[in-house]
C-alpha cells in the first residue's frame, strides 16, 4: 500500500510540474509568437488574437493559407477573419488548432479547406497523432520546448504572416489541362478523418459557428472522386460544401498566372481571386459583419495598409 | 514504430505490462511472445514471416541434434571403448552435417536478402571489363526487420545444442519469444539461450522496483538518443551527404559528430532496450561499457557492441582457432618459424574471418569490409608491436597506468575510432577516401570557433544542449566506470532528492529533447544493419 501511495505522488507531482510548466511556458511562448518558428506558430499566433473579435476562422493544411488572404477580405467585406493552417496540417491537429481558436473566439463561420481530408498516414501514424494530439494541447510544454533556445539564439523574427496568411508571389505555370474529369467513383475517406469531422462538427456546434467544407483550387490535389466524397459527406451531414475547382471559370482563375508551383499550391494572384469571391460568398450567405469602421479594429486597418505596402511591392 | 517513440514508450509498453501482469504467471511468456509478434508485425507487416521460419528452422534443427545426442548416449550405454570412440565419431559427422544444414539455411536466406544485390553489382562490374554479360539483375528486396540481429542468435542457439552446452527447447512457441522477444529484435543484444530464456519463461510479477529501475533506464536512453544523438543528425547528414563540398576541420569535426551520434543512439537504444527488459524482470545483456574509456583499439570492441563481439569471439574466432589449419600452421611454424610468427600468424588466421563478418554483418558495402579490415589490421599490428612496445616502456620506465600516459592511450584510441567511423559514415569506400584526403586539405583549426560549424543546421542553443548532454553521459560513465551504477548510488539517497533527480531527467527529455518544430524525427540507425 505504502509502494502504490508512492508512486501515486510521484505521478501527481510530475503532472503538477508538467501543468505549471506549460501554463507558463505557454504564456511566454504567446508573447513571443513572432519569434518563434515553425508549424505550431498558429496556436500561438491565434491565441493572441484579441478575444471576441473573429468572425471568421479557416482551417486546413498548406492549401488554405496560400488560398485565403483575410487582410484582403477585411479590405473588400470588413470581415475578421484568421487562417489557422500549417503545412500538411493532419485531421488530429486541425480539431486540436480549432480548440485553441475557439477558446476566446466566437466567429460566425468555420471554413475547412478538405484537402487534409484524405489525409491518411496510416494506422501507426494516425495512433500516434491521437495521442499526440491532446497531450500537446493539455501540456504546451510538449509543442513548444523548444523556447528555450531563444536564450541563445536571440529573438529572430519568422516569415511575416498577415492574420495566417503568407504572400507567395512566384509563378510556376500548371498547364496539364482539366483535372476535374466527371466520374461516379468516390475517394474513400480515411476513418481517422471521419471520426474527427464528427468532433470538429460538434465542436462548432458548440460554439455556435457554421461549418463550412471548401476546396481550394489545386489541379495537383483536388479531383472528381474526391469531390463526390466531400459532396456525399456535405449532404450526409448537412453541411455546407463549396468546391472551387468547379468555378475555375466564375472565379478567373489563370493557371498560368495563379499558381505557386505547378498546380500545388496558389500564388498571391490566385489567392486574390479566390479571396474576392469567398468574401462576397460569406457576406452574403452568412451575413457577415463589417467592422472597418469599427474602432476596436483599428489595429486591422493598420495591418492592412502594411499588407497592401508588401503585395504592391510583390506585384512588380 | 520504434523503441523511441512515444507510441512505445508511453502505450505499447504499458499495455503489455497490464496484459503481462493479468495472465497467470506460467502463461506470461505467451503475452510477451503475442506482444513481440505484434511489435514485428507493426513494423515489418507480412515480413514477420521470415521471423517464423527462423524460429521454425533453428528450433527443429535443435530438437534434430538433441534427439542425435540421445541416440548417441544410448548407443554408447552397451558398446566398448573402441565402439564408443567409432559412435563418437560418427554422431559428431551426423550433427556437425545438421548443424550445418541450419546454418547454411539461415545465412542462404540473410546472404539473399542482404547481400544479393551487392554480389550482382560486384559481378557485373567485373563481367563488364571482360564484356561478358550477367544474367542477374538487381532487385528491390525490403529486409526485415532485425534480421542480422535474430539470425545470429538463431545461430548461436543451434551451435549451444550441438556443443551440448544447452538441451533443446521443447516448446517451439518458448523458442519463438527467444528469438522474437520485442525489446530486443530492432538492435539486439544478441542473446545467448542461458543469457534470457529463464527469465522470460519465469512470468516474475511485475514489482516496483523492476518498474522504476525499468523506466529510469528507458529515460536515461531517451535522454541520449533525443538530446545528443538526433540533433547531431542534422549536421552530420549536411556534411556527410555532401562530402564534396567540405574539407579539413569541418570533416574532422563531422567524424567526431557522427562518432557521438552513433554511440548515443545505439546505446541510447540498448538503455531503452534493456529498461523495457526490466520492466518484465528480465535482464538482458550490457552492450557497452564506456567504449570511450578503451585504451586500444581491441579493448574498444571489448566495450562496443559487446554482444555482437562475444558471439564472433565464441562462434568464429574459438571455433577457428582451434580448427585444423591452426593447428596445422602452429606445427609448421614451430619448426620453421619461430614462436613469435607463429603466434602472430593464429592470431592472423583466426582474427581475419571475425574482422570480415564484422564488416559484412553491418552491410553489403566495400566501405564496411573496408571497417572490418581496418579494425583486422590495427588488432593484429597492436599484437605484433606488443612486445617491442612493452620493452620500449621498460626501458623508459613508463608506468601505464599513470594518468599521464592513460590519457595518451585513450587519446589515440580516440583518434582510431574517429577515422574509422569516418569510413564506416561514408557513403562508400570512394567517398570515405575522398573524405579521409580532404581532412588534410586546409585544415584551420579556427573553424571551430569562427562560426562555420553553425553553418550546418544547428545553433548555438543546440551546440550547447548536444554540450550539456554529453557533459552528463561523461559524468555517468566515468561513475560506472569506477564502479556501480548511477541508480544503484541513486538509491542510497534520500527520496526527495531521488525523485528530484528522476524529474529532472523527464524534464530534460521534455525541454531539451530534438523533436517537434524544426526536427525531423531520426530513424535508429543500427535498426537499418
Amino acid at each position: 500500500m505504502k509502494t502504490v501511495k508512492r508512486v501515486i505522488l510521484f505521478f501527481v507531482i510530475l503532472a503538477v510540474l508538467l501543468g505549471a510548466s506549460s501554463a507558463w511556458i505557454h504564456a511566454e511562448a504567446v508573447k513571443l509568437a513572432d519569434f518563434i518558428p515553425g508549424r505550431s506558430r498558429p496556436f500561438l499566433t491565434i491565441a493572441a488574437e484579441k478575444k471576441e473579435t473573429l468572425d471568421l476562422v479557416v482551417v486546413g493544411d498548406s492549401e488554405s493559407y496560400t488560398s485565403v488572404s483575410p487582410m484582403q477580405m477585411w479590405k473588400e467585406q470588413g470581415i475578421a477573419g484568421y487562417i489557422c493552417g500549417q503545412p500538411g496540417q493532419k485531421i488530429q491537429e486541425t480539431y486540436y488548432m480549432l480548440k485553441t481558436a475557439l477558446k476566446e473566439q466566437s466567429p460566425k463561420v468555420v471554413v475547412l479547406e478538405t484537402n487534409l481530408m484524405f489525409r491518411d498516414p496510416g494506422p501507426i501514424k494516425n495512433l500516434q497523432s491521437t495521442i499526440a494530439e491532446p497531450a500537446r494541447y493539455h501540456f504546451p510544454l510538449l509543442r513548444f520546448h523548444n523556447l528555450w533556445k531563444i536564450a541563445f539564439d536571440g529573438k529572430k523574427p519568422g516569415e511575416p504572416v498577415f492574420k495566417g496568411f503568407s504572400i507567395r508571389s512566384g509563378v510556376a505555370p500548371f498547364d496539364s489541362g482539366d483535372y476535374m474529369k466527371e466520374t461516379e467513383e468516390v475517394q474513400e475517406m480515411p476513418k481517422a478523418v471521419q471520426f474527427y469531422m464528427e468532433e470538429i462538427r460538434e465542436l462548432c456546434k458548440r460554439s455556435g459557428a457554421e461549418l463550412v467544407l471548401m476546396s481550394a483550387p489545386s489541379p495537383k490535389n483536388y479531383s472528381c472522386k474526391k469531390h463526390n466524397a466531400i459532396e456525399n459527406y456535405a449532404k450526409e451531414k448537412g453541411l455546407t460544401y463549396v468546391d472551387l475547382n468547379l468555378k475555375i471559370k466564375e472565379l478567373g482563375m489563370d493557371w498560368q498566372q495563379d499558381s505557386y508551383d505547378k498546380g500545388d499550391h496558389l500564388n498571391l494572384f490566385g489567392a486574390q481571386k479566390v479571396t474576392a469571391w469567398l468574401g462576397k460568398y460569406l457576406k452574403e450567405k452568412y451575413e457577415m459583419p463589417d467592422h472597418r469602421n469599427d474602432p476596436a479594429y483599428e489595429n486591422w486597418n493598420r495591418m492592412e495598409k502594411k499588407y497592401a505596402e508588401i503585395i504592391q511591392k510583390a506585384a512588380l | 514504430m520504434a523503441y523511441h517513440a512515444a507510441l512505445y514508450v508511453f502505450v505499447f509498453l504499458p499495455v503489455c505490462l497490464v496484459a503481462y501482469q493479468s495472465m497467470p504467471q506460467r502463461h506470461r511468456w505467451k503475452v510477451l511472445l503475442g506482444f513481440s509478434w505484434l511489435f514485428f508485425y507493426l513494423i515489418s507487416g507480412k515480413l514477420i514471416i521470415y521471423l517464423i521460419g527462423t524460429t521454425l528452422l533453428t528450433h527443429y534443427t535443435g530438437i534434430w541434434l538433441t534427439l542425435l545426442k540421445e541416440k548417441e548416449c544410448r548407443e554408447k550405454e552397451q558398446a566398448d571403448r573402441a565402439a564408443k570412440r567409432e559412435i563418437k565419431k560418427k554422431y559428431q559427422k551426423q550433427g556437425r552435417a545438421v548443424l550445418a544444414l541450419g546454418v547454411i539455411l539461415l545465412l542462404a536466406v540473410l546472404a539473399y536478402m542482404k547481400y544479393y544485390n551487392f554480389f550482382v553489382d560486384n559481378a557485373s562490374l567485373i563481367l563488364d571489363r571482360l564484356l561478358l554479360p550477367l544474367p542477374l539483375e538487381t532487385k528491390r528486396i525490403i529486409l526485415p526487420i532485425g534480421i542480422s540481429f535474430y539470425t545470429l542468435q538463431a545461430i548461436g542457439y543451434m551451435a549451444d545444442v550441438y556443443w551440448g552446452k544447452i538441451r533443446a527447447e521443447e516448446n517451439v512457441f518458448r523458442n519463438a519469444l527467444f528469438l522474437g522477444f520485442f525489446p530486443q529484435i530492432m538492435e539486439g543484444p544478441i542473446c545467448r539461450y542461458t543469457d534470457t530464456a529463464g527469465e522470460l519463461f519465469a512470468g516474475k510479477p511485475l514489482s516496483y522496483e523492476n518498474l522504476s529501475d525499468g523506466y529510469v533506464r528507458i529515460f536515461w536512453g531517451l535522454f541520449k538518443k533525443k538530446v545528443i544523438a538526433d540533433r547531431l543528425s542534422v549536421p552530420v547528414s549536411a556534411v556527410f551527404d555532401h562530402y564534396g563540398d567540405h574539407h579539413g576541420a569541418v570533416i574532422a569535426a563531422a567524424a567526431v559528430a557522427y562518432t557521438i551520434q552513433l554511440y548515443m543512439e545505439f546505446s541510447g537504444c540498448m538503455d531503452i532496450v534493456i529498461g523495457s527488459g526490466k520492466l518484465f524482470g528480465i535482464c538482458l545483456p550490457e552492450n557497452f561499457r564506456q567504449p570511450f574509456s578503451a585504451r586500444s583499439a581491441a579493448e574498444f570492441w571489448r566495450r562496443w557492441h559487446i554482444s555482437l563481439g562475444t558471439w564472433f569471439k565464441t562462434y568464429i574466432f574459438y571455433p577457428v582457432s582451434m580448427s585444423g589449419l591452426v593447428k596445422k600452421w602452429n606445427q609448421f611454424g614451430k619448426k620453421h618459424a619461430g614462436k613469435y610468427i607463429t603466434q602472430l600468424g593464429v592470431s592472423a588466421i583466426a582474427l581475419f574471418p571475425v574482422w570480415l563478418c564484422n564488416g559484412l554483418w553491418h552491410g553489403a558495402r566495400w566501405s564496411y569490409i573496408f571497417y572490418g579490415m581496418y579494425y583486422f589490421t590495427l588488432i593484429l599490428l597492436g599484437i605484433a608491436v606488443k612486445p617491442g612496445r612493452d620493452r620500449i616502456l621498460k626501458v623508459c620506465r613508463i608506468n601505464e597506468d599513470a594518468l599521464y600516459w592513460r590519457i595518451i592511450q585513450i587519446g589515440k584510441t580516440w583518434v582510431i575510432i574517429f577515422t574509422g567511423e569516418l569510413f564506416f559514415r561514408a557513403d562508400g569506400l570512394r567517398a570515405g577516401l575522398s573524405m579521409f584526403r580532404s581532412m588534410f586539405d586546409g585544415f584551420d583549426i579556427r573553424q571551430f570557433w569562427d562560426g562555420t560549424m553553425l553553418g550546418f543546421g544547428l545553433s548555438r542553443a543546440d551546440f550547447a544542449a548536444i554540450a550539456a548532454g554529453c557533459i552528463v553521459v561523461a559524468v555517468v560513465g566515468h561513475l560506472k566506470e569506477r564502479g556501480g551504477t548511477v541508480n544503484g548510488r541513486l538509491k542510497k539517497v534520500p527520496t526527495p532528492v531521488r525523485w528530484c533527480v528522476y524529474y529532472a531527467l523527464i524534464f530534460a527529455v521534455l525541454l531539451l529533447g530534438a523533436y517537434g518544430d524544426g526536427y525531423q524525427a531520426v530513424d535508429l540507425i543500427y535498426a537499418g544493419f
